[in-house]
């Protein structure tokens, strides 16, 4: 089972680094906004997934990493790939200046907190127009980096999945746990939750920094609502809760799903196309909150590795 | 004098209008079983909570083998060595038996494994590790938390009716475990309702009446004292 598995899983990851050598120029767009959105679904599950600590501003980070990597490139000169590592970097920062305020919140009070972080920095970028161009956004330099960009894009979210998976079976990944679990338990048993995390926090905006630095790149063009869209935080935690949360898995299937199904099914019915994503974060949160693999999970008592 | 396991004096605690915990001080020497009793709403979980830090005390000071605790976080004085558990039981649900002991450790992951297994043998749970802990009987979620608060190894022992909701033989088997860490030289502090369970236990017993300790003493003689008696069926 486990060696079929990682058969399979060395196949699919094989296709997907020839594929550029004969796949579309749309296909391999489309391939390396999965990849995004993989990389950004499994940082959410790290945060909120698995400490419960639902943040709904994520996209902060990788709209932070998208104007620092933009920046970088366009105002210092700096090749793409150190731009997005630091892209990576500010994110964190940005996860530690928050996060340790906001991470004493609970419940709500999170999750608002996160959404008014993510419009203060809109907000910011587009008052610091020296630096960012404002509202007008910030063009970096002409360069066809498209391939390069997807294997990094691709490397990243393999990275962010392999970091899940580390996390989810160690006993740090449970320390995580006991804190959706029962908060108040876990401190009176020793565990330093505040710490906790704020760790968890850190690991989850790195990779949302680098995504954002990266696709900066990649379009060659960002302003203020490109990066900070409400929208794509929320299409994060939808493709996390139809997956799984708290699974390894769970963010990629959703990931793939969900970006599928949207380019090939809705963009031909565009007035539908909002109707349909709406109805399925009604479906998913009334009829299975667990998502798929949660689901999977009950049922066969299959461990969270999937 | 010894140092005292732990040395409360003067605690207090209010929420809003309610005195909880007024004024309260007591002490409680290593090695010994006690009970605090009082009638519904009298604050003991209160004063659980004020000593673990998971409340924050409005006056008073608390002492740990003579170190004050006061002020430090949940988390810190857990550390130091004082477990509990919850009136309300509080596992980790969708962790597995054996991981809600586990989460507690770090280092060396063998000798965890074989602690955690241990301690779920001591309590017969073993056949059970790989459950979801909320997916186990009441009681036996209760076991699960006692022995994941003895992971640490802790030498003050808050247990917060520990009778309740468990039946006989699984009541026998807790009690028992009680006594073997009394002789192991730890302290014990535990609220309960269950007079017999007073009795067969502990040494001295605290009395707690809307949050002010009335009376302290033998098991026998707390039955006779007239203020104790008065509290629970006088008004
Ligand atoms: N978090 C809280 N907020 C407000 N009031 C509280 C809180 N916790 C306890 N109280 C109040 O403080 C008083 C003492 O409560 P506490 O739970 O300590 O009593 P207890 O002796 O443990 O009672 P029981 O035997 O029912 O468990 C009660 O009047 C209770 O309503
Ligand atoms: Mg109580």
């Amino acid at each position: 089972m486990t060696r079929a598995f990682l058969g399979a899983l060395g196949v699919a990851l094989a296709a997907l680094a020839l594929y550029p050598f004969f796949g579309t120029g749309y296909g391999v767009r489309a391939t390396l906004q999965i990849f995004m959105w993989i990389a950004l679904a499994g940082s959410w599950n790290l945060i909120s997934g698995l400490t419960g600590y639902v943040s709904f501003g994520h996209v902060a980070f990788f709209g932070a990493g998208a104007y620092a990597g933009a920046i970088l490139v366009a105002k210092v000169g700096w090749s793409w790939p150190a731009a997005s590592l630091v892209g990576g970097v500010a994110a964190c920062v940005l996860a530690l200046v928050i996060g340790y305020p906001c991470l004493r919140l609970k419940g709500p009070y999170f999750a608002i907190a996160m959404l008014g972080l993510n419009e203060v920095l809109r907000a910011l970028v587009s008052y610091f127009e020296g630096l960012t161009g404002g509202g007008s956004g910030l063009s970096l330099p002409t360069l066809d980096a498209t391939i390069p960009i997807y294997y990094v894009m691709g490397v990243l979210a393999a990275a962010v999945t392999l970091l899940t998976y580390l996390i989810i079976t160690s006993r740090f990944g449970l320390r995580l746990m006991t804190i959706r679990e029962d908060e108040v338990a876990a401190e009176a048993l020793g565990i330093d939750t505040a710490r906790h995390k704020l760790y968890a926090f850190l690991l989850s905006a790195a990779g949302p920094g680098i995504a954002g630095a990266l696709t900066a790149r990649d379009q060659g063009y960002i302003e203020p609502i490109s990066v900070f869209p409400l929208a794509m935080t929320i299409t994060m935690i939808v493709m996390v809760l139809f997956g799984g949360k708290g699974t390894v898995w769970g963010p990629v299937l959703g990931a793939v799903v969900l970006f599928v199904s949207q380019e090939f099914v809705w963009a031909r019915f565009p007035y539908l196309h909002q109707l349909l994503f709406g109805a399925i974060i009604v479906a998913v949160v009334l009829l299975m909150p667990r998502g798929v693999l949660g689901i999977l999970q009950m049922k066969y008592r299959l461990p969270r590795t999937i | 004098m010894a140092t005292a396991a732990l040395e409360i004096e003067g605690l207090r605690k209010s929420f809003g209008g309610v005195l909880a915990v007024n004024g309260v001080s007591l002490r409680l020497e290593p090695g010994r079983i006690y009970g605090l009793i009082g009638p519904n709403g009298s604050g003991k979980t209160t004063l659980f909570n004020c000593i673990t830090g998971l409340e924050r005390r409005d006056e008073g000071r608390v002492f740990f083998n003579g170190q004050p605790i006061d002020g430090l976080k949940p988390y810190q004085i857990a550390r130091q060595g004082i477990g509990r558990t919850f009136q309300v039981i509080r596992v980790f649900p969708e962790l597995t038996a054996l991981e809600n002991l586990l989460v507690v450790t770090q280092g060396d992951r063998a000798a965890a494994m074989e602690r955690a297994l241990e301690l779920l043998r001591f309590v017969k749970l073993e056949g059970l590790k790989g459950e979801f802990a909320g997916n186990l009987s009441y009681g036996q979620q209760k076991l699960v938390e006692f022995v994941r608060m003895l992971m640490r190894d802790p030498s003050l022992i808050l247990l917060d009716e520990p009778a309740a909701g468990v039946n006989r033989t699984l009541l026998n088997d807790l009690l028992d475990a009680v006594r073997r860490l009394r002789d192991q030289g730890k302290t014990v502090l535990l609220v309960e309702h269950d007079m017999k369970v007073v009795m067969g236990l502990c040494e001295t017993v605290f009395v707690l009446d809307h949050g002010e300790k009335i009376a302290e003493g033998s098991p026998g003689a707390i039955q006779m004292d007239e203020r104790v008696i008065e509290a629970y069926f006088g008004r």
